[in-house]
């Protein structure tokens, strides 16, 4: 599984919900709906992030990225 | 401002300061309290009878004649007048009983000229303004080398540390000016992004803060460290009950969420829930020491922060550690610190100079440090019972940024875009290269 982040176009702010159908149809299982942001974040199978671009309302899907700190005892954070 | 009590004599000027004095025209600049139809003054009390007014021409092109005739010219636009008159008298639109709307400053009228040239000048081969300098420096300087010895002489001192820690507060609290500030974040709701809150930290006991859990499995209680420390210089009291005062916006509303777990490590998905919590919940203030090295800007980052800017909250991100300027590496801004419409912070150590983890801008758009605050060795709350740690990096940076802007949100109540230019137009300019440091030292409204 890819997690990913769908980034919704400012014309589809207002629509989130066909947006959200879309991309389920498309095969991704849709965690967050972050309706102040215009964000769906989800996973789909390995290989098929690409399938979501062509969702209508669909600006950009992007691999989450990963964010790691130092452990607690590092002098740099 | 002309004194009122103290009528002048028109064309002269009175200053302390060393230099030249101006020329001035004997003619005075008012500014009003107000534009447009605001900017009405009884001009004929203070004897002012012949005002033209720009709206009274096309397009508010006011002619040359008509400024040479009139004894006051109004600009409507601008709230502001040039006046006829010696400013004792107009000063008295000033004084408290004069009607209409009152007058903000009177400042006499100073002539301008085309700055000087910086070319090489004459065809004769003298030289002129900034030449004549430049040779006069050089001249000096050579002189002084050859008197002083030449290989003898000791260098320059290393640049001494311009800040410690006291007892009273922080190097960081000090260097931003948050110690002097009149203003405590007071109303503002402040989101620190994070890994969560001590709760039980005695510091914050009394304190409005909201806490959420954007980690499955964890609560927001801080199992790491690194986001009740953040918390802590963001929003941490004015007086602890021991030690320093290390907190920037003292009577901030303190949001804690948690979008990196226990073990320090966090996704997208989190911090974009945080995101849309904080700006949902109307926090003006978003911080965010998080980051991963990515010289791209992430899409996701980017809306957010552009969507979280036209609702009023500004998202306020590290730049980076991932320089070692000891070694000559220079680093990069990772994400999300470099999206155009996120605001990346640099670190400084106490002598104001670059910390040498620091990330220095990348050449895309959207990659630069926008501004830079206290980094190095900073003093903060930590989770029971170690309750004080002593750490750095652009983490550290960023907290002091997001409570300055709390601080400015209080006293302009300015949001978003807006905010992020107040922060950046007053922060202290310093001698260090604008790829490390952005506009320079972000400090309080004073």
């Amino acid at each position: 599984m890819t997690h990913v982040s769908v980034t919704v176009d400012d014309g589809h702010l207002a629509a989130l919900d066909g947006v959200v159908q879309g991309l389920r149809a498309r095969g991704m299982q849709v965690d967050q709906v972050l309706d102040g942001l215009g964000i769906i974040t989800g996973s789909v199978p390995s290989g098929t992030l690409g399938a979501l671009t062509g969702v209508a309302g669909v600006a950009s899907v992007d691999e989450q990225l990963g964010v790691q700190l130092p452990a607690p005892e590092s002098p740099v954070q | 401002m002309i004194d009122p009590r103290r009528p002048g004599i028109p064309g002269e000027v009175r200053h302390g300061a060393v230099g030249p004095l101006p020329r001035t025209t004997g003619r005075q600049v008012v500014v009003l309290a107000g534009t447009g139809d605001d900017a009405r003054v009884d001009w004929g009390r203070v004897g002012v009878h012949q005002v033209a007014d720009s709206r009274d021409f096309a397009e508010g092109d006011v002619p040359p004649e008509a400024l040479q005739d009139a004894e006051a010219t109004v600009f409507s636009a601008l709230g502001i007048a040039v006046v006829s008159a010696d400013p004792g008298q107009v000063s008295r639109l000033q004084t408290a009983e004069a009607a209409g709307r009152p007058v903000l400053s009177v400042s006499p009228e100073l002539v301008h000229h085309v700055l000087d040239r910086l070319d090489d000048g004459r065809p004769d081969g003298s030289a002129t303004g900034y030449t004549a300098g430049y040779r006069d420096g050089v001249a000096d300087l050579a002189g002084r080398l050859l008197a002083g010895g030449g290989a003898g002489a000791a260098p320059p001192p290393a640049a001494p540390a311009r800040f410690e820690d006291t007892a009273q507060s922080t190097w960081g609290v000090q260097a931003v000016r948050a110690d002097s500030s009149g203003r405590s974040g007071r109303g503002i709701r402040v989101a620190v992004l994070d890994t969560g809150f001590d709760a039980g930290h005695p510091d914050f006991a009394g304190r409005a803060v909201t806490a959420r859990s954007f980690v499955a499995g964890e609560d927001a209680q801080d199992g790491h460290g690194h986001g009740t420390h953040c918390i802590g210089t963001a929003c941490g009291p004015r007086t602890p009950s021991t030690g320093p005062r290390y907190g920037v916006a003292h009577e901030a509303e303190i949001y804690a969420g948690k979008v990196l777990g226990t073990d320090g490590s966090g996704t997208d998905a989190g911090i974009l829930a945080g995101i849309n919590w904080a700006v949902t919940s109307r926090c003006p203030v978003i911080s965010m020491s998080l980051g991963a090295d990515v010289m791209q800007a992430h899409p996701p980052y980017s809306a957010a922060g552009r969507r979280a800017l036209q609702q009023g909250s500004l998202v306020i991100a590290a730049a980076g550690n991932n320089a070692d300027r000891r070694a000559g590496d220079f680093g990069f801004v990772g994400a999300p610190a470099n999206s155009v419409e996120i605001m990346a912070v640099g670190a400084l150590d106490q002598a104001l100079e670059m910390a040498w983890f620091s990330a220095r801008s990348l050449p895309a758009r959207g990659g630069q440090v926008d501004v830079a605050a206290p980094g190095f060795e900073v003093y903060s709350a930590w989770p029971m019972p170690t309750r004080y740690n002593t750490i750095s990096g652009t983490s550290m940076a960023t907290p002091h940024v997001a409570g300055l802007a709390a601080l400015w949100a209080e006293a302009t109540g300015r949001r978003g875009l807006e905010l992020w230019a107040t922060l950046l137009q007053e922060s202290e300019r310093i001698p260090q290269p604008a790829v490390d440091a952005g506009s320079g030292l972000a400090v309080a409204p004073q």
